[in-house]
């Protein structure tokens, strides 16, 4: 009998406590005022997937998802990366209508219909709007603390993931001799590193091995200069007076090395259990700072990418690191401070408008393009979005 | 309909298996006055799944789905334990059978008698909520009002309850079945397929807790025969509800799934080898 009721209460406990800790308000249908732009009604058919709205403003979103084809399907609300899962309902037999409840904030996102529930789904885009009252979901702050750091778990990992698949295929380009295909890949691959830069920066053995450029390293002490840039001035030598390129077999030692680097950084920041990677919100916060800082002292500089320009590259992808970790702590930020979050808004999107004027094709001109106003403009615009960065970890802590 | 069906009838089928080779083994070994108890357990959790079902529906909160995927992942950890616990018990209570009477098949075990309950109530219970949030949303297709191509209809709810009798039958079917086998091939049998079932399940709830971003790895699959087995077709719902199998599997669940049922599975043979006397002839 004794057995029996603590099994019992344990089971019961079980499916209990995570139910009470992560309830969310159902929006009453009811058509009340505000509601509305938050209720998203989908119909998913066999061969299309239709939403009344394609935004809402942030906070509680419900979409109701019919189900009007002949098979099976889910809902996805996905992520601006496409990967991470915001929210689901699966199982959605035909005829059926299921609803998903999520807490979103303000951001990009895609929506997907999967009929018979395989592949990639009918994906659109969906954009959640800032909104003043997004603070008044029934969100904790512990909850928007809890939700912080999830989002930004999966970014780093996701980022990390994109970093290790480019640079497989960067580094077997290198070796394989196609030396303009690795250049053109090299920036992209890059991006993913510079996203997440003061993640893996975090790591000391890692990054030296890893990012060091040619000014940063001790040769006198017996230093070797690998990684990143190492290769990048292989490929392009031409500003490199007497620099003799690299054999294949010492390009293969050096794409290796990097690729076990990145391998390495790989699988520690997916370490679950004791070496798991935590990230307190103050550190989140700080990233935020850090990355901006970044650009501040080498990409405006034009020192990163010292032989292959392509500073821009790291710019922008600083600056997106930069911004989804602000956007990680926002809700809590405008609980706490929303006058900090609204100038933060305003300065993200002048810095990200004055590089979109950089932009060419599917990246950036070279960093030897840029007039010397035009670097001080952007000078200027990191320092104006500095100032009140820095202060987003006291307000998102206090 | 077909649609509804399936979904019906993969939920229904795993919690089936389960309790139908429960309930033989309770017949075959001669403990009928066990029967009550699990039959408690399945109602309770039927029970409880509607009522949180009906509540999270109809009422005015809902679960965030990160919550339930995670109340998902953890009871299917739960029940794999469960689950592995009774292979156990079961395989030790067959190595004392020989010619003795059945009745004294498992006299070590009697903290075991509510254990059985609570294996059966877990069985049920795992996906019990998933299924009774799907049930409550087809009674609601039956009362909404029209709009456009959306009509009130009765067929899902029709549809899936079929399902679940179906899965019903079949775990009546089975349950003859294993009645019927002598008692060392039952335990080896069932046994070894519980195993491989409750691999399944330590996949699944892997996958949950994946999706909700508990664990890692989502997106890294180990291999993907959606093309091969889509998972809405007939086999591949027969293939998740019985072994839980999904065509897109993550390499964390394959990993989970190899972890789990060769070390089991080696236990299990070895122990299950070791002679036992003359098998007994079935009860008829």
């Amino acid at each position: 009998m004794r057995i029996r009721t603590t099994l019992l209460a344990s089971v019961a406990t079980l499916a209990v406590v995570p139910a009470l800790a992560a309830c969310t308000e159902n929006a009453s249908s009811d058509g009340d005022k505000g509601g509305d732009a938050r209720a998203v009604t989908v119909t998913s058919s066999d061969v299309a997937c239709e939403l009344s709205a394609v935004e809402a403003p942030a906070g509680t979103l419900t979409f109701d998802v019919t189900n009007t084809g002949s098979d099976v399907t889910e809902f996805y609300l996905l992520g601006s990366d496409g990967l991470r899962i915001v929210g689901e309902v699966e199982n959605i037999g035909p005829n059926l209508t299921k609803k998903l409840t999520v807490n979103a904030p303000e951001g990009d996102y895609f929506t997907a219909c999967k009929p018979g529930m395989v592949g990639e789904g009918i994906r659109a885009k969906f954009a959640v709007s800032h909104s003043d009252d997004e603070a008044g979901v029934s969100a904790s702050d512990q909850e928007l603390i809890d939700q912080a750091q999830a989002n930004y778990r999966s970014y780093v990992q996701d980022q990390s993931d994109q970093l290790l698949l480019r640079t497989k295929e960067f580094v077997q380009l290198y070796k394989d001799g196609k030396d303009d295909e690795a250049r053109a890949l090299y920036p992209k691959a890059r991006e993913h590193w510079e996203r997440i830069e003061t993640v893996a920066e975090s790591f000391g053995d890692l990054d030296p091995k890893t990012d060091a450029r040619e000014a940063d390293v001790d040769f006198a002490a017996g230093e070797k200069w690998t990684g990143w840039h190492r290769i990048e001035k292989d490929l392009w030598p031409q500003d490199a007076t007497g620099y003799r390129v690299l054999t294949p077999q010492q390009r293969a030692t050096y794409a290796d090395d990097l690729l076990a680097n990145t391998t390495e950084l790989d699988r520690r920041i997916h370490a679950t259990g004791k070496d798991a990677l935590t990230y307190p919100i103050d550190a989140i916060a700080n990233g935020s700072i850090g990355l901006l800082e970044e650009v501040a002292t080498g990409k405006i500089t034009g020192e990163e990418e010292a032989w292959s320009h392509t500073d821009l590259w790291d710019f922008q992808a600083n600056v997106d690191g930069a911004r989804v970790a602000y956007e990680g702590v926002k809700p809590l930020l405008a609980t706490k401070d929303a006058a900090l979050a609204d100038e933060l808004d305003a300065k993200f999107g002048a810095l990200q408008e004055l590089l979109d004027q950089h932009r060419s094709g599917d990246g950036f001109v070279s960093y030897t393009e840029l007039s010397k106003d035009e670097v001080k403009a952007l000078s200027d615009a990191v320092n104006a979005l500095s100032e009140p960065l820095s202060r987003l970890t006291p307000a998102v802590t206090s | 309909m077909l649609a509804n069906f399936l979904i019906g009838l993969r939920e229904g089928l795993e919690a089936a298996l389960v309790v139908s080779i429960l309930v033989a083994y309770l017949v075959k070994s001669g403990r009928r006055e066990l029967l009550p108890r699990i039959w408690a357990g399945v109602g309770l959790a039927v029970g409880v799944a509607l009522a949180f079902g009906a509540a999270l529906t109809f009422g005015p909160r809902g679960l965030t789905f990160e919550a339930q995927e995670a109340i998902g992942g953890t009871l299917s950890l739960v029940a794999v334990a469960f689950v592995t616990w009774m292979i156990f018990w079961m395989s030790t209570a067959a190595r004392g059978l020989g010619a003795e009477l059945r009745g004294q098949v498992d006299r070590a075990a009697d903290a075991g008698r509510w254990s059985l309950a609570l294996v059966a109530m877990l069985a049920v219970g795992r996906e019990g909520l998933e299924t009774a949030l799907f049930l409550w949303a087809a009674t609601q297709a039956g009362t909404r009002d029209a709009a456009g191509s959306v009509t009130p209809t009765w067929e899902p709810l029709v549809g899936a309850l079929l399902g679940i009798l179906v899965a019903v039958l079949l775990g009546h079917l089975i349950y003859r079945g294993a009645v019927r086998l002598n008692l060392t091939a039952f335990f080896t049998w069932t046994g070894a397929f519980l195993i491989v079932v409750a691999g399944g399940v330590l996949a699944y709830g892997i996958h949950d807790l994946q999706e909700a971003g508990i664990l890692p790895g989502l997106h890294s699959l180990a291999f993907d025969v959606s093309d091969v087995i889509p998972p809405s077709s007939w086999y591949g719902t027969l293939l998740k509800g019985v072994f839980n199998f999904s065509p897109a599997t993550t390499r964390l669940e394959a990993l989970a799934w190899v972890v789990y049922v060769v070390p089991v599975g080696l236990l299990f043979l070895f122990r299950t080898r070791i002679p036992t006397s003359r098998p007994t002839p079935a009860a008829s």
